[in-house]
Parts: structure tokens; C-alpha cells; sequence
């Protein structure tokens, strides 16, 4: 097992889309296992993806096990070159990041989801995910395609004026 | 070593305010660190902490921007601060949302209220909508709450009811993914 460091903005690997793995051997097995590893060593991290450990490979673990927002739970999975199926009922909620460290901020996501990709084991799998899973496994395959938090929030504040003042 | 000034402009809204007001910063060897710009009853108002290069003054500073103030009819102070970062009050965040009919000492009220119970404010932003004849203000804030206080919802809840007007007070930690 390894514990990989976790890289932080404005490391150039969180903002670049990360290449698909064209195929799932040792190699993207050990890949899998640094990041249930380095997940689990981070207390409050219940989601990484590959190029928050420095990999530009569209990977992820999810974990929201005990979690009091998760409805669906699928435990810890790992999942290979990830697809969004369907995605409906956005949600607003508020997210950190392990590599934005210092901000968080209010991101609508879809909290009803259908995601596929491939096992370490190689086989497809079809996930339905919702709640906090399904924003979990979002926010990561947002990861994949160079994607942060920040490039989501809705606001700083949450309210505008509409129209012009009298 | 470079040293810190707060900034506040405020002015009739128009395009080009931050490209003037900023402009100047750059000329000047300033670099800009936490900001808040915002239009408030119409009036674009900017308050800026920025690092000033050595050797440049909060005075220099003021007097460099006259032109574009003049320009843009802005109302700008400057002035030194500190440069140690003071550490804020650690605890819960909450967000809090208070509205209803406008009246004199929603927020003093409720501000009271958090403070008299340790409560720290880190964001407060209000503004009044609806029609000229009924006018209805809208409350939303950050707060901490420090470990150990109970029953704010409760208390806030009550006070609302006393005001006539809608509270809801709710923990907003952020989860960290």
C-alpha cells in the first residue's frame, strides 16, 4: 500500500482532462489501490481521483460509508474511465476539496445519477447513486476533466438583486 | 517589505469602476489580496485589502487615485492596517436567513443576540426588495459558533417571532471531497 500526496491548487494536473486508461491491468490495479489508500488516510475524504495524487488517468475512489447525508451506498469503489448515464434532481449543497485547500462554496449537482465505467477488476459496472453518493462520485469525475468546485459554485452570495432599483 | 492598506471606493454604478480603481493599484506596485465589490442600492462599493510596495504610503496611495475618482466620481478612503492576520473565532459554521416586513432593528437585534451568545459573524449580507409601499428586508448570514453553544436556532426563532418576520438558522459545513 502507498499513501500518495495529495496535490493543491495550482498544481497544472488538477486543471487539464485527465486521459482514459485503455485497459484495467496491474498497473491500474495499484493505481486503485494508492487511491483507497490515500483516501482512507485522510480522516474526512469520503472521494479522490487520480489527479489529486499526481495521476493524469481518469480514475476515482468514492467511499461515503456512515455518512449522515448518504442515502445510497455502495461502499468503496473504485472506477475506471467513468460515464454520467443519466443525471436529474440538482441539489444545492455546500463542497470543500482536498486540493482547494482554505475555500469551500455552494455547488447545485444532480443527486439522482447513473454512472458506469470499469472495475479494478476489469468488468463494467452500472452504479445507481444518489444524495451525497452521487455528488461525491461528480465532484471526482469533475476531477477528471480538469474540473474544480470552483468552476461550479454558483455564487459567494446567494442572493441578487433581480431587477433595477427604483 | 511590502505592507497592507484597506481600500473603500464607492460610487454611482457604471462600467469601468474596478478597471480604473485597479489600474491605478497596478501603476503603483500593488497587489491585490481579499476583496468584496458589490452593487448596493445602486452604488458600486469596493473594499480592497492590498499590499502596497515599500516606500509607497496609504497617503501616496489615496492621492494617486484623485484622477480616477474625479473621473468616476467615486469616494475613496485609504488607510494602513495591520499586517498580522488576526485569527478568527473557531467553531460551527451556520448560515442564517432572517426576512419579512422592513423595519428598524432587524439587525442590531439579531446581531445582538449572536454576539450576547459568543456567536462570530463572518459574513452579512442584506438588502431590501419588494414594492416601494411594502418593502421587505432579506438577512443572510455566515456565523461561527463556538463549541459549547446550544439552542441558537431556538433563540433566533424566537426573536423572529417577536419581529414578525421568517428565521431559519441551519449548520452549513462544508464537505470536503
Amino acid at each position: 500500500m502507498t499513501i500518495r500526496g495529495v496535490v493543491r491548487l495550482p498544481e497544472p494536473v488538477l486543471t487539464r482532462a485527465a486521459a482514459a486508461v485503455s485497459e484495467v491491468g496491474q498497473a491500474e490495479r495499484d493505481l486503485a489501490t494508492d487511491l483507497l489508500d490515500t483516501m482512507r488516510a485522510s480522516p474526512a475524504c469520503v472521494g479522490l481521483a487520480a489527479p489529486q495524487i499526481g495521476v493524469s488517468l481518469r480514475a476515482f475512489v468514492v467511499d461515503v460509508t456512515g455518512h449522515r447525508k448518504a442515502r445510497s451506498c455502495h461502499g468503496a469503489f473504485v472506477l475506471f474511465n467513468p460515464e454520467i448515464v443519466s443525471a436529474s434532481e440538482p441539489s444545492l449543497a455546500r463542497e470543500g476539496c482536498m486540493s482547494v485547500p482554505d475555500l469551500t462554496g455552494d455547488v447545485a449537482r444532480a443527486s439522482r445519477l447513473v454512472v458506469r465505467g470499469l472495475a479494478p477488476t476489469g468488468e463494467e459496472k452500472v452504479l445507481s447513486v444518489d444524495a451525497f453518493e452521487a455528488r461525491a462520485v461528480l465532484h471526482e469525475i469533475d476531477h477528471l476533466d480538469g474540473l474544480l468546485f470552483l468552476d461550479r459554485v454558483t455564487a459567494h452570495d446567494r442572493v441578487f438583486p433581480r431587477k433595477v432599483y427604483r | 517589505m511590502s505592507h497592507h492598506v484597506a481600500i473603500t471606493a464607492i460610487g454611482s454604478d457604471r462600467p469601468g469602476i474596478v478597471a480604473a480603481v485597479t489600474g491605478v493599484l497596478w501603476e503603483l506596485g500593488c497587489n491585490l489580496e481579499d476583496t468584496s465589490m458589490s452593487i448596493l442600492r445602486g452604488h458600486f462599493s469596493m473594499m480592497l485589502m492590498v499590499a502596497v510596495p515599500p516606500g509607497v504610503s496609504a497617503a501616496d496611495v489615496e492621492a494617486a487615485m484623485e484622477p480616477a475618482a474625479a473621473a468616476s466620481d467615486l469616494v475613496v478612503v485609504v488607510r494602513p492596517i495591520d499586517d498580522d492576520v488576526p485569527v478568527s473565532t473557531v467553531g460551527e459554521a451556520w448560515t442564517v436567513s432572517v426576512y419579512g416586513a422592513d423595519q428598524p432593528g432587524i439587525v442590531h437585534r439579531v446581531a445582538r443576540l449572536l454576539a450576547d451568545a459568543g456567536v462570530n459573524v463572518v459574513d452579512l449580507v442584506t438588502r431590501v426588495i419588494g414594492e416601494p409601499e411594502q418593502p421587505v428586508y432579506a438577512m443572510f448570514l455566515d456565523v461561527t459558533v463556538p463549541p459549547g453553544v446550544d439552542g441558537i436556532e431556538a433563540s433566533l426563532e424566537a426573536l423572529a417571532g417577536e419581529m414578525g418576520v421568517s428565521c431559519s438558522a441551519s449548520p452549513a459545513d462544508a464537505e470536503i471531497l
